[in-house]
């Protein structure tokens, strides 16, 4: 077995509104092992965004906070560093990429200097000729065509795709041991979509990347992820490899979700979908918080939280109908 | 083989001839003319000067421009109530109110965008001290404080451009402020705080150059506001002292003999009403080309 090298535990986060506190990320843990991939898949809203960020704590202060837990990176807990240790952390040992390539371009400099402020940051290189080996190699992990001429070049020179790469190239360029992608191909099309994540396996073969995949799309994820953990307002419900996920559900939340996926080989005359809303993370309901819209829900549903079970195989699940 | 090809302009307004075209950006190209002479009388008023500003010749008082009877060419514009050239005395006026609003407004615009910039960054309680000192400049009365200053101070070129920066970076302080909180939102902001750039870095690196048309348009705007204000307070009196000539004080000279002699206000007035007309001209059409909301065409 490969060595665990992200771990996070009960993560709490919380946004202190004037209305009250909303409960985002409420006792999430996981882990990740090197060079693996694990999907975080749930609905808008869930939790996921917000999970990511905390693990680099990049939220919107004041009001976004977290209140507990712990993420321990390589046997350091981020969460007892310092903000400027934490700064020395972000991009050199963990990463992100945001959602959106057209707009996490700084406008007015070219690429080069863009991924060249990364480097600098991070790597104690004597000259500025070594930066620039940096950078190209950099758009070279990522299969950027010419990067000597492409690193001199504006955002708006590039296509959507190309600029996903150079965020890319961005995350990677100090080699981090974990990076998070927040939804990255999102924003593509179809095509483009399939090549970055055949890239990413790449990429991730390369480096020996740990990765953590934020998505709602089931597709990506049985493309990309080893295991996958799915959310449900601000909880993970159920973790399992991703073969066991698509094969034997085991929360009702989860099956339903896989369930409404759209499919080639079956012809519905309808679309299935979940009755009902997710709860407002201001005010949870008591029991489990799927419990309002289950189909199989019984009393103590609706009174207690239901415990995390490991059914084996890496396989656990918060529901009380599984024993 | 050679041919004609025809080489299309590459920029080319639909429909328009050459001349159509000149007239259509002569709202451009009078204030910038204007202004170029300005910058220009400013610095070589020496050479340009036909008489020394403080030169009196009390045999020729009130003498009227060249044009109206009793004129003479060698006072073109006429002289004041001491016999000094206007013409001189206007020329040399350019040089302070240029060098006058030009300092102030080097002084404010970084005050305004440092502390503008500081304030939608960091936000939460920062920016709410900001916000509100910045309210309280922008609510006082800026001639009262003006007055005060030049009271306490004795007046003076510095004292001048003390007193209209002491408020005058409220504006700017807003304006950036609003700009900053929205960039600082961008993705590329977050992107920039992913791979741990310091947050002085990002304000520095990340948000300046991006509010740097906001700016310049900003700053245009105010060349008119500036040179108006200076012009006010040396009509009062609070200005540049005597006998440096201000078109401001060179209006508020001419003010007993209106009747008799017109051309004594009439003239800087003159100079007072083209250059900020011409700034904001400039100015509006500035922010004509950098917004590319606004650009069309």
């Amino acid at each position: 077995m490969r060595e665990i090298i992200l771990q996070v535990e009960d993560l709490r986060t919380s946004f202190f509104t004037r209305r009250g506190e909303v409960k985002a990320v409420d006792g999430v843990s996981f882990y990740v092992r090197e060079g693996e991939t694990f999907g975080i898949v749930g609905e808008s809203g869930c939790g996921k965004t917000v999970t990511g960020l905390s693990l680099l704590r990049l939220l919107p202060e004041p009001a976004g906070r977290i209140v507990g837990g712990k993420i321990i990176l390589e046997g350091t807990n981020l969460m007892e560093l310092s903000k400027k240790a934490m700064r020395a952390y972000r991009g050199k040992m963990i990463s992100m990429i945001l959602q959106d390539p057209m707009t996490s371009l700084n406008p007015v400099y070219p690429i080069g200097d863009q991924i060249a402020e990364s480097v600098r940051l991070h790597q104690n290189l004597a000259d500025e000729h070594m930066v620039e080996q940096e950078v190209i190699s950099a758009l070279r992990l990522l299969r950027i065509p010419s990067p000597e001429m492409i690193l001199r070049q504006y955002p708006f020179q590039l296509s959507g795709g190309m600029r996903q790469r150079v965020v890319g190239a961005i995350a990677m360029s100090c080699h981090p041991r974990v990076l998070i992608a927040d939804e990255p191909t999102t924003a593509l099309d179809a095509t483009i979509q399939a090549q970055y994540m055949a890239l990413f396996k790449d990429v991730q073969q390369k480096t020996n990347v740990a990765i953590i995949f934020i998505t709602h799309d089931f597709g990506v994820i049985a493309n990309m992820c080893h295991r996958v953990g799915v959310m449900y307002a601000g909880k993970i419900i159920e973790t399992a490899p991703t073969r066991e996920i698509f094969n034997a559900p085991r929360h009702p939340y989860t099956s339903a979700l896989i369930n409404s996926v759209p499919r080639l080989d079956r012809k519905d005359d309808r679309l299935y979908s979940i009755e009902g809303q997710p709860p407002s993370l201001m005010n949870l309901p008591p029991g489990c918080r799927f419990a309002p819209r289950c189909t199989v829900a019984q009393e103590i549903c609706r009174e207690q939280e239901p415990p995390e079970v490991d059914i084996g195989n890496g396989h656990s699940v918060s529901c009380w109908k599984v024993k | 083989m050679v041919t004609n090809v025809e080489v299309k302009p590459k920029h080319q307004y639909r429909g328009l001839t050459q001349w159509g075209r000149i007239f259509r950006n002569l709202g451009m190209i009078l204030p910038a003319a204007i202004f170029a002479l300005l910058i220009f009388t400013a610095i070589f008023a020496n050479f340009l000067a036909p008489f020394p500003y403080d030169e009196t010749s009390l045999t020729e008082r009130r003498q009227p421009p060249a044009w109206v009877e009793g004129g003479s060419t060698k006072h073109f514009l006429g002289t004041d109530t001491l016999g000094r050239d206007i013409l001189s005395r206007a020329i040399y006026g350019a040089r302070i109110s240029l060098s006058v609003s030009l300092l102030a407004i080097a002084i404010t615009a970084s005050i305004g965008t440092t502390l503008g910039i500081v304030a939608g960054y960091m936000g939460g309680r920062i920016d709410a001290f900001i916000m509100r000192v910045t309210d309280i400049a922008m609510a006082f009365p800026g001639l009262l404080l003006a007055i005060l200053i030049a009271v306490s101070l004795g007046p003076g070129f510095f004292t001048v451009i003390f007193a209209l920066s002491i408020l005058g970076w409220s504006g700017y302080a807003r304006i950036i402020r609003g700009e900053a909180l929205r960039i600082r939102n961008s993705d590329y902001v977050a992107q920039a705080q992913i791979i741990g750039v310091s947050p002085w870095r990002i304000m520095l690196r990340h948000i300046f150059p991006n509010i740097l048309n906001i700016l310049i348009i900003g700053i245009t705007l105010s060349v008119g506001t500036m040179i108006l204000a200076e012009s006010a307070m040396s009509y009062l009196g609070i200005g540049i002292p005597p006998p440096m000539p201000s078109w401001g004080s060179m209006v508020s000279d001419g003010r007993n003999d209106l009747d008799r002699a017109w051309w004594i206000s009439t003239f800087p007035g003159i100079c007072i009403g083209l250059v900020v007309l011409s700034g904001n001209f400039l100015g509006d059409w500035i922010r004509d080309k950098m917004d590319p909301r606004l650009r069309q065409m």
